[in-house]
C-alpha cells in the first residue's frame, strides 16, 4: 500500500500543531495535509481548478467539526455522496460530548470518533489506535 | 255560552290564579323579561329586568324598546325584530354568533345572551325576549383568555430559554476545552521535550498547569451533565435499589481494593424511578461515603430505608466518615459548594448539586445530617 497522504481539517492552529505532533509520535509517517476550513478541505478533497490543484484521495480524513464557511458535517455529508470519496475512512475530530450527541443524531456515516482530550498523552494514545486501525489494519479501498 | 268543551273553559277565578302564578313565575325569575308590542313599546317588565336595567317598571312601560339598547344599536335593532316579525320562526336565540348588548339607565352597557319569541295574543303581536346579563361569565372568560395567552407566553419563553441553554452548553462546552487543551497540550510538549533544561521546581510547576487544565476539564464535563440532567425527562420504572447499590459499591470496591469498608445494604427496598437517574444518585451518594472515610481504618457505609415525617420512604446514605458541620447544612448541595479541603478530599462540588436536581426532579426531597469527624447521613424521597 502506497503512502497515501492524511487530511487533515482543523482551523485551530494549537490542535493543528498537537494533532501532527501526536502523529509524528506514533510514527505515522503519512504526509500530512492540512485544510483550515470547509472550502479548502473540499478543494484537497476534489481537486479545483481555478487553484490549480488535483484531488489527492487521501488514506484517511481527520476531521474536525467546527469549522470556518463550511462546517464539518457539511464536509462530511459532501464526502458521503460523492462517488470519488464515498469510501475514504473519515474520522471526526470532536471537542466535546455535546458533539459526539451531534453526529450520533446524524448518522452521516463518519467511521469513527475521537474525542480531543485535554489529556495530551490520552490525545496521542487515541491517535495512535486510529493510526494503526485506519492506516495499517484497514486496508484502504482502491483510489 | 255555548259549551266549547271543558278544557276552554275557563272561570275567573281560574284566570286569576293563572295570572298569579304566572307573575309569581316572572317576578322570581333571575333572567329579564321584556315584553314588546308591534309598534316595540315595552309592555311587560320583570323584577329580573329591574335588577338588571335598573329601570323600575313604571319608568319603562309604554316606553320604546331603544332605551334599552345602546346607542349604535338601535336603528339596527328595530329592523331585526321588524324581520323576525314577518319570519315563520316563532322563537329563536340571538347572540349565539356576537354578543348582544343591553344598556342600563345609567347608560352603561353591558354583554347579553337573550332569546326572542313572538306570541300572537287576540290578533296582537307580542314580542317577548328573555335576557340574561353576562358581564361576569364574559370577565372570567377575558381572565381565562388572558391567562391562557400568558401561560403560552411563557411556554414559548421557556423553550426559547431552554434551546438558548443548549446552545450555551454546546459553545462551553467546545470553546472552553479549546484553549485548555492548548494549556495542557504544550505543558505536555515541554514536559517530554525541555525537561533537561528545566529544575526540579519548573517541572513541578509544569504538573501543577497540567493538573489544573485536567479539573477544569472535569469541571466543564460534570457541569455539562448537572445541565443535561436538567433538560432531559424522567423516565419511571421499577428499581431495585438494594441490587443498585451492591452495583455501584461493587464497582467502588473494585476501583479500591486496599480500602477496608464494612458495607450493609438493607434488602428488598425499591421504587418507581427513573433508573439512569437513580443509578446517578447512588454512585455520587455512596462514592462520597466511600471517599469521605477514606482516612478510617475501619469504614462502615449503610444504605437503608426509613419514613420521612409524611409516612414516605425516605433512602439514605449513610458514613462513619468526616462528616460536616451542620452549620454548613444548605451549602451542600449547592454546585461548587465544597466543605473540605481539595487536599483532603478531591472533588468538583457537583456531585450532591447532581443528586439535589435529579431528587427534585422526581419530585421528592433531599437532605443530610452529619457530625464533623463522626460520619453524615444523607436521605432522599422519589415522590
Amino acid at each position: 500500500m502506497g503512502m497515501k497522504p492524511i487530511l487533515l481539517v482543523e482551523d485551530n492552529p494549537d490542535d493543528e500543531l498537537l494533532t501532527l505532533r501526536a502523529l509524528k509520535k506514533n510514527h505515522i509517517q503519512n504526509d500530512v495535509v492540512v485544510a483550515r476550513d470547509g472550502p479548502e478541505a473540499l478543494s484537497w478533497l476534489f481537486g479545483d481548478e481555478s487553484l490549480g490543484r488535483e484531488a489527492i484521495a487521501p488514506s484517511i480524513v481527520l476531521l474536525d467539526l467546527k469549522l470556518p464557511k463550511i462546517d464539518g458535517i457539511e464536509v462530511l455529508r459532501r464526502i458521503r455522496t460523492d462517488p470519488r470519496t464515498r469510501l475514504v475512512p473519515v474520522v471526526i475530530l470532536t471537542s466535546s460530548r455535546e458533539e459526539q450527541d451531534l453526529i450520533n443524531g446524524y448518522q452521516l456515516g463518519a467511521n469513527s470518533y475521537i474525542r480531543k482530550p485535554v489529556d495530551f498523552p490520552e490525545f496521542i494514545q487515541a491517535v495512535r489506535q486510529l493510526g494503526l486501525y485506519w492506516l495499517i489494519l484497514n486496508e484502504a479501498p482502491p483510489g | 255560552m255555548p259549551d266549547m268543551g271543558g278544557s276552554a273553559t275557563i272561570t275567573a277565578e281560574e284566570l286569576l290564579a293563572s295570572r298569579e302564578l304566572f307573575e309569581g313565575i316572572l317576578a322570581i325569575a333571575a333572567d329579564a323579561v321584556v315584553s314588546v308590542d308591534q309598534a316595540q313599546r315595552i309592555i311587560l317588565f320583570n323584577q329580573g329586568a329591574e335588577r338588571i336595567f335598573q329601570f323600575t317598571a313604571a319608568e319603562v312601560l309604554g316606553q320604546p324598546l331603544e332605551i334599552l339598547l345602546p346607542t349604535f344599536a338601535r336603528a339596527g335593532h328595530g329592523r331585526q325584530v321588524e324581520r323576525f316579525g314577518q319570519s315563520p320562526v316563532p322563537a329563536r336565540q340571538m347572540g349565539e354568533r356576537s354578543v348582544i348588548r343591553g344598556r342600563r339607565k345609567d347608560g352603561e352597557e353591558f354583554p347579553a345572551e337573550a332569546s326572542i319569541s313572538r306570541i300572537v295574543v287576540g290578533g296582537r303581536t307580542v314580542f317577548t325576549a328573555i335576557l340574561r346579563d353576562v358581564t361576569q361569565e364574559r370577565a372570567a372568560e377575558e381572565a381565562i383568555n388572558s391567562l391562557n395567552t400568558d401561560l403560552r407566553r411563557r411556554a414559548t419563553q421557556l423553550e426559547n430559554a431552554n434551546r438558548e441553554l443548549e446552545a450555551f452548553s454546546y459553545s462551553v462546552s467546545h470553546d472552553l476545552r479549546a484553549p485548555l487543551r492548548s494549556i495542557s497540550g504544550f505543558s505536555q510538549v515541554l514536559t517530554e521535550d525541555y525537561s533537561d533544561r528545566l529544575d526540579e521546581e519548573g517541572r513541578d510547576y509544569l504538573k501543577r498547569i497540567g493538573d489544573a487544565s485536567q479539573r477544569m476539564a472535569q469541571l466543564i464535563d460534570d457541569l455539562l451533565d448537572l445541565s443535561r440532567l436538567s433538560r432531559g425527562e424522567v423516565r419511571r420504572a421499577p428499581v431495585d435499589l438494594s441490587a443498585l447499590a451492591t452495583a455501584v459499591i461493587a464497582d467502588l470496591v473494585a476501583a479500591h481494593p486496599d480500602r477496608r469498608v464494612a458495607v450493609s445494604i438493607a434488602p428488598g427496598l425499591k421504587a418507581e424511578a427513573d433508573p439512569h437517574l437513580v443509578r446517578t444518585v447512588l454512585v455520587n451518594l455512596l462514592g462520597n461515603a466511600w471517599k469521605y472515610t477514606s482516612r478510617k481504618d475501619h469504614a462502615h457505609v449503610t444504605f437503608g430505608a426509613t419514613a420521612d415525617e409524611e409516612g414516605q420512604p425516605a433512602f439514605f446514605v449513610r458514613d462513619d466518615g468526616a462528616g460536616f458541620d451542620m452549620a454548613y447544612a444548605d451549602k451542600l448541595f449547592g454546585a461548587f459548594q465544597r466543605l473540605h479541603g481539595m487536599k483532603d478530599f478531591p472533588g468538583t462540588g457537583v456531585g450532591l448539586a447532581t443528586v439535589q436536581r435529579i431528587v427534585h426532579k422526581h419530585g421528592g426531597r433531599v437532605w443530610a445530617e452529619g457530625v464533623v469527624d463522626r460520619g453524615a447521613t444523607f436521605y432522599f424521597t422519589l415522590q
